[in-house]
């Protein structure tokens, strides 16, 4: 049996009288990949930002590679975003003014390890190697979102988390980024995937539905 | 693609985001520059001026008269002092601070239409000792001409004297007299407007005491309590002497350089004020323009502390740039206002260093407090859904 990494139990998150989360079991074994669906207000997005570590429960316990983060302090849980989490944005999210090899570092920067050829290798990977030393507005949204990837990848997390990492991307560019996830998720990673998209998520080894903050439905 | 396999250290990685990020706002970071400069500037001018203005003032305030008094000692009784005295008196003040200084005798004598009081002094020291004269005609030039002689300008009305006319000179007790032509008609607005006023030597013949002063009065540029020191020193050297500061003179100059210097100071506090205002709202723009960067920053593992360190480092760039060529342009600013106000040049002090950088940069970092509290603030995943 291939160890958790990733759970929450009862997970619940309040913001005044509205509960966008409310009473979420769910486990992620080491190597899968889980797809999490639903309409708009399903809650997604709230959920993805506590996995990410970016905001906190209300309630229940979210362990993530053996740390309970609802337990930590603010400052433990930026350690735990650093250290376990590749994310990947819808809006892909680069820093401007610096290049892609720069925004692939920035993230080893910040984990405290930083080597320029780790860097390259995965920026080759995702296909870029003609282009590390451009800026994010010289690279079309494709390229950016794999800089995007890349970064996510070069900490070796113990996680891959992305939202919507094919919604502002064209037929091709998605195909391509599909392929990536594939890829990925051969080669053991953990990946948590939140989407709008039934083609994306339909490589998933597993689907998880929200609605109104709920589970609906576990599908294999 | 073959690849420079040297990577960055982290302080290199550091220093590359800090001055790439400063690169690409250079519109934002110029005008913060140019506000820290142009304050820090003026705050250099001001100090400058500031620790220079006691010496320029105090020789600038010299032209409204005397400041110091020698006569005999008013204790033992005594109305006038040997000249000479008096002489070795004035040769212990410091000639650069010796602006003028002249003795005076004073005596009852007999004009041609009527009694004067007859001052005999010292002309070229009384004319630099009293530059504020109004005269009509000219100055007695030389110490030595017994000749001639200066008259107020009332005494002149009364008697009917006007410039080149001659005026007999006697003494009721003594009988002594001399025919003297009127050089010039002086306007003080004081009661030298009622005098006759004479050279020191003619004066002691006239009154039948050669030799003897009743005093003399002098111009001294000091500052804070170096006359006092001055009138300590003199008195243990010339027991017999009183030697005095003019307290209503030296403490209104004392006043006027006060309310200068205090002017000043809330000059340099206004200024520090607009500066750091100015320099706060171009980095409130700045954290506003950079907030999906900090947040994103803080998604991928960036803490509090680094958040803060890039935001001081980019400030104290700018703000230590900003200081060091306000100091620059300060010191000829000052070099200006000097000039122009009062026709020399400011001297450097090296007091003036800390006196204007600390306070530039204590303002920049104090400028950069809201902004950074703001950064800190910043909540990721607020920031980065938006669309």
């Amino acid at each position: 049996m291939l160890k958790i990494v990733l759970e929450t139990v009862g997970l619940t998150k309040r913001f005044g009288n509205v509960t966008p989360l409310d009473g979420i079991d769910m486990q992620v074994r080491e190597g899968e990949w889980v797809a999490i669906m639903g309409p708009s207000g399903s809650g997604k997005t709230t959920m993805l930002n506590i996995l990410s570590c970016l905001d906190t429960l209300s309630e229940g316990q979210y362990i993530l590679d053996g740390i309970d983060t609802s337990k930590v302090s603010e400052k433990e849980r930026v350690v735990v975003r650093r250290e376990k989490i590749g994310l990947v944005f819808q809006q892909f999210h680069l820093v401007p003014y610096l290049t892609a090899l720069e925004n692939v570092m920035l993230a080893q920067y910040y984990h405290g390890m930083i080597d320029r050829d780790d860097a390259i290798e995965v920026l080759n990977r995702v296909g870029l190697s003609h282009r590390y030393d451009h800026l994010p507005s010289q690279l079309s949204g494709g390229e950016q979102q794999r800089v995007c990837i890349a970064r996510a990848l070069i900490n070796q997390p113990a996680i891959i988390l992305a939202d919507e990492p094919t919604g502002n991307l064209d037929e091709a560019n998605e195909q391509i980024i599909l392929d990536f996830f594939k890829e990925l998720h051969a080669e053991g990673r953990t990946i948590v995937l939140v989407t709008h998209n039934p083609e994306l998520a339909e490589f998933a080894d597993r689907t998880v539905r929200l609605h109104h903050g709920k589970v609906v439905q576990h599908a294999a | 693609m073959a690849a420079n396999s040297t990577s960055p250290s982290q302080t290199g990685m550091f220093l590359r985001i800090l001055f790439k990020s400063l690169k690409v706002r250079r519109n934002r970071v110029a005008i913060t520059f140019c506000s820290v400069a142009i304050g820090a500037s003026i705050i250099t001018a001001l100090a400058c001026v500031y620790f220079d203005i006691s010496a320029k003032m105090s020789r600038e305030l010299r032209t409204y008269g005397a400041n110091f008094f020698i006569g005999p000692k008013a204790a033992a009784g005594e109305r006038s002092m040997g000249a000479q005295a008096g002489q070795a008196a004035l040769k212990m003040i410091p000639p650069d601070k010796l602006i003028g200084a002249s003795p005076y005798l004073y005596g009852l004598v007999r004009l041609d239409l009527g009694n004067a009081v007859m001052a005999g002094v010292d002309f070229p020291g009384l004319r630099r000792l009293s530059p504020y004269w109004q005269v009509e005609g000219e100055w007695v030039s030389v110490s030595f001409d017994e000749d001639s002689c200066m008259v107020g300008k009332h005494l002149a009305k009364t008697m009917e004297l006007k410039i080149g006319y001659s005026v007999n000179v006697m003494h009721a007790e003594n009988g002594f007299q001399r025919r003297l032509t009127v050089k010039g008609i002086a306007e003080t607005g004081q009661a030298e407007d009622d005098q006759i006023f004479v050279n020191l030597s003619l004066a002691g013949k006239v009154l039948g005491v050669p030799g003897e002063v009743n005093h003399i009065m002098a111009s001294v540029v000091t500052q804070g309590t170096d006359i006092d020191t001055l009138s300590t020193q003199l008195e243990r050297e010339f027991p017999n002497l009183d030697a005095k500061p003019i307290r209503k003179v030296s403490y209104s100059d004392g006043k006027i350089l006060d309310r200068i210097k205090g002017l000043m100071a809330i000059v340099a506090v206004i200024i520090l004020s607009v500066t750091t205002l100015c320099v706060m709202t171009t980095l409130i723009a700045v954290v506003s323009e950079r907030t999906r960067e900090i947040g994103l920053m803080k998604a991928i593992g960036a803490d509090d502390r680094g958040v803060v360190l890039q935001f001081l480092c980019e400030i104290m760039i700018i703000g230590v740039a900003g200081v060091v060529a306000g100091l620059g342009m300060g010191f000829i600013l000052a070099q200006v206002l000097g000039q122009a106000v009062f026709g020399s040049a400011i001297t450097f002090r090296p007091v003036v260093l800390p006196v204007a950088l600390i306070p530039s940069l204590l303002a920049s970092l104090a400028a950069a407090a809201l902004p950074v509290r703001m950064a800190l603030g910043i909540v990721p995943a607020r920031v980065l859904k938006d669309e």
